[in-house]
C-alpha cells in the first residue's frame, strides 16, 4: 500500500488546468465512476456495513448474550453458528462492523487534514522547517509501520482516541508529503505569484487559491489512506492491541477464535469474510477513484 | 577493464561512506523518539511498571534502579550509554537479560524472513517474466487482478485460509509453529512453510509487478532488437541482456520489503505462534515492558536499514548506469 501511494500524485497535480474547467469535469467523473461495477459493488458492500454498524441494536440481535450451546455449527436459528461461549456468530459479525468503522475512518479523516495542512505549509512556505520536516519524516517512514504502530501503542494506549489519534499520527507523514510535493507543482504557476503580487494574505494563499488545486490529489489521499486505516485498525485488533472482549470486533474474534479453528471454522472464517470485504471494497474504491481522476 | 573496476570501487565507498553516516543518525533519532515516545509520554516508569497498588517509596526505588530518575537527559543517556555497552535491561514481562531475549528471537525471525524470501523472488520473476511476454493478454490481466486482490486481504485473513486447508483438511502441516524454534531441520522446514508462504504472498504483487515492468522495458528496447537480429539464441538473450535490466526496478522494492520481513512480520508470527522478534514485539507493548520494546525497536530499525544498504550495494554491482552517474555527479 505504501509503494502506490507516490505514483499518484504527480499527474493529477500537474493535469489540473485553470479552475474554471472543474465544473464541467466533476459531474462526468461520478458519471464514469458509476458505470464501473467494481465500484458499485464496493459502495454497496460498505453501505451494508455502515447500516449494520448502525442498525444491529435497532434489529434486536444479540452480540453479547449466551444464545445457543456452544460452538455449535451453523443452523436456522445460528446461520453462522455460535462461538465458545455460545453468542450467535452471525450478531457478532454484523456488530464487529461498529468498531472496524469507528477507528478506522476517523484516524484516517485526522491524517488527511493534518498531513494536507502540514504539506500545504511546507510546500509553501519551504526553508529550514521544510527541510527538517521531511528529513524527520524520512526517518519515520524508514521503520517498518507496524513496529512504528506497536511503539505509539505503547505511548498512547489502546483506549478509541488513542488508536485514532495513533491512526492519524502513522498516515499523516506520508499525505504531508504527497501534499507538499502537489503543492511544489502548483507555487510554479502564475496564479500563485499573481495572488502574491495582488498582496493577498498567506492564510488566504494557502487555503482558497492552493487547496482547491490541490484537492483531487489530497481526496485520492484520503480513500487511500482510509483503506489502508481500516486495515492497520483490523491487524491492531487482531493483534489484541485494539478492542478488548467483549467487544464483538472481527479482529479480536479472529484472534480468539483461531484455537478452535480445527473443532468450529465458522467462528473464525465469518469474521475473516468481513474484514476481508471491508477492506477490499476500501481498496477498490480508492483505485476506481484514482483511475478515473487521471 | 581496470578502469571499470576503479569506478565501480569508488561508486561503492561513496555510496557506503553516506550510508555509514546516515544510518547511525537515523538510528539516534528513532533511539530518541523511542524513547520520548515510551518513557516520557506515558508518564512515570515506575508507577507504570509496578501497578496502582505500589508505594510511592517502592516506585522511587524502582525509578532509581532502574535509572530512570534524573533529568530527561540523563535518563536517555543512562539508557543509550546502556544499550552501546550491551547491558539492555531486565524484561518485565520475563524477567530474563533483554538482549538475549532478543537476539534469540531475531534469529528466528531473521530465519523466517529469509525463507520467505527464497519462496518469493522466484516465483515473483517467473510470474512477472511471464506476464511481460503475454503483455496486455487475458492470462496477464488476471495474475495481475489475482495478486492484488490477494495483497489487498489482510495477512491474518488469508493465513487462517491456508491453516483451515492445509493443516486443518489436508493435515500436512501443524496448526500452531511454536515448536518449529527446536527439532531437526525437516521438522523445521515443515512447520515454518505455512507462516512464511502467508508472508512471501503479502508482498508477491507489487514484487511481481515490478519484475513485469522490468521485463517488458528490457524487451521493448533497441538492445533487445539488436540481440534477437544478431541471432543471438533465445537463452542467451535472457540470460545477459534481459534478466539483468528487469531485476533493477525488482531490487529497490526488495530493499524496503527485506528489512520488513527480517526484522519479524507481526501478524504472521503472531497467528501462527511463532516465536520471532514481532511477535515479542507485540507482547511487550501490550505489557508495557519498555525496555524490551526499545531494545526491539531499536534491532528492527538498524535490520531495515541495513537491509537497505545491501540493497544499494547490489543496485551498484549490478546497474551500469548508476556507476556512470555517480561519476558524473562527483
Amino acid at each position: 500500500m505504501t509503494a502506490t501511494i507516490p505514483r499518484s500524485a504527480a499527474p493529477t497535480a500537474e493535469k489540473q488546468g485553470p479552475v474554471t474547467d472543474d465544473a464541467g469535469e466533476r459531474p462526468s467523473r461520478i458519471r464514469s465512476l458509476l458505470k464501473r461495477p467494481s465500484f458499485v459493488i464496493s459502495v454497496l458492500i460498505i453501505v451494508w456495513w455502515v447500516v449494520a454498524a448502525l442498525g444491529w441494536q435497532i434489529v434486536g440481535l444479540e452480540p453479547y448474550a449466551k444464545t445457543g450451546d456452544l460452538l455449535a455449527s451453523p443452523d436456522w436459528a445460528h446461520p453462522f453458528g455460535t462461538d465458545n461461549l455460545g453468542r450467535d456468530m452471525f450478531a457478532r459479525v454484523v456488530a464487529g462492523a461498529g468498531p472496524a468503522l469507528l477507528v478506522g475512518p476517523l484516524g484516517a479523516l485526522l491524517a488527511t487534514v493534518v498531513g494536507g495542512t502540514l504539506g500545504l505549509v511546507a510546500g509553501y512556505y519551504r526553508g529550514a522547517v521544510d527541510t527538517l520536516m521531511m528529513r524527520f519524516f524520512d526517518v519515520i517512514l524508514a521503520l517498518p509501520s507496524l513496529i512504528f504502530l506497536i511503539v505509539l501503542v505503547g505511548a498512547f494506549g489502546i483506549s478509541t482516541a488513542a488508536l485514532i489519534l495513533i491512526v492519524g499520527i502513522l498516515f499523516a507523514p506520508g499525505i504531508a508529503r504527497i501534499i507538499r510535493a502537489a503543492t511544489l507543482v502548483e507555487m510554479g504557476k502564475s496564479y500563485v505569484t499573481a495572488a502574491k503580487l495582488q498582496g493577498e494574505k498567506d492564510s488566504r494563499i494557502l487555503f482558497r487559491e492552493l487547496l482547491p488545486n490541490i484537492l483531487p490529489t489530497l481526496v485520492i489521499q484520503a480513500t487511500l489512506s482510509l483503506a489502508a486505516a481500516v486495515f492497520i485498525t483490523a491487524s491492531l485488533s487482531f493483534l489484541g492491541l485494539g478492542e478488548q472482549p467483549p467487544s464483538a470486533d472481527w479482529g479480536l474474534a479472529i484472534n480468539e477464535n483461531r484455537i478452535y479453528l480445527q473443532t468450529a471454522w465458522w467462528t473464525v472464517v465469518f469474521p475473516a469474510i468481513g474484514v476481508a470485504s471491508l477492506v477490499v471494497a476500501a481498496n477498490l474504491i480508492a483505485d476506481n477513484i484514482r483511475e478515473v481522476s487521471r | 577493464m581496470t578502469t571499470t573496476s576503479v569506478e565501480r570501487r569508488t561508486a561503492l565507498l561513496g555510496l557506503l561512506g553516506k550510508r555509514v553516516v546516515q544510518i547511525p543518525v537515523v538510528l539516534l533519532v528513532v533511539s530518541i523518539l523511542t524513547f520520548w515516545l515510551l518513557q516520557v509520554v506515558p508518564g512515570n516508569p515506575g508507577r507504570n511498571a509496578l501497578g496502582q497498588y505500589a508505594t510511592a517509596a517502592q516506585v522511587t526505588a524502582w525509578n532509581h534502579d532502574n535509572g530512570v530518575d534524573g533529568s530527561l537527559v540523563t535518563q536517555y543517556l543512562h539508557w543509550i550509554g546502556g544499550f552501546f555497552v550491551g547491558d539492555w535491561g531486565q524484561s518485565l514481562v520475563y524477567s530474563t537479560p533483554v538482549r538475549e531475549l532478543v537476539l534469540e528471537r531475531l534469529g528466528n525471525s531473521l530465519l523466517l524472513g529469509l525463507y520467505a524470501f527464497v519462496i518469493m523472488v522466484p516465483v515473483a520473476i517467473a510470474l512477472g517474466s511471464a506476464q511481460a511476454y503475454r503483455e496486455g493478454k487475458r492470462s496477464d490481466r488476471a495474475i495481475t487482478v489475482g495478486l492484488l486482490s490477494l495483497s489487498a486481504i489482510p495477512e491474518f485473513v488469508v493465513g487462517v485460509v491456508l491453516l483451515l486447508v492445509f493443516a486443518v483438511w489436508l493435515r500436512v502441516v501443524p496448526v500452531q509453529s511454536a515448536a518449529g524454534a527446536s527439532g531437526d531441520f525437516f521438522d523445521r522446514l515443515r512447520v515454518m512453510t505455512l507462516p512464511a508462504v502467508v508472508l512471501a504472498l503479502g508482498y508477491l504483487a507489487v514484487l511481481t509487478r515490478m519484475v513485469r515492468s522490468g521485463t517488458s522495458e528490457a524487451i521493448t528496447s533497441q538492445f533487445h532488437r539488436t540481440a534477437v537480429i544478431k541471432g543471438l539464441s533465445s537463452a542467451t538473450i535472457v540470460r545477459r541482456h534481459v534478466i539483468r535490466n528487469a531485476l533493477v526496478p525488482t531490487l529497490s522494492v526488495l530493499g524496503i520489503y527485506l528489512g520488513t520481513l527480517l526484522g519479524g512480520s507481526v501478524i504472521v508470527e503472531t497467528l501462527f505462534s511463532y516465536p520471532g522478534l514481532g511477535a515479542l514485539m507485540v507482547t511487550a507493548a501490550d505489557r508495557k515492558d519498555v525496555l524490551l520494546l526499545e531494545s526491539g525497536v531499536m534491532i528492527t530499525g538498524a535490520v531495515s536499514l541495513l537491509a537497505l544498504l545491501f540493497t544499494d550495494i547490489c543496485f551498484v554491482l549490478m546497474d551500469p548506469r548508476i556507476r556512470f552517474n555517480a561519476r558524473e555527479t562527483n
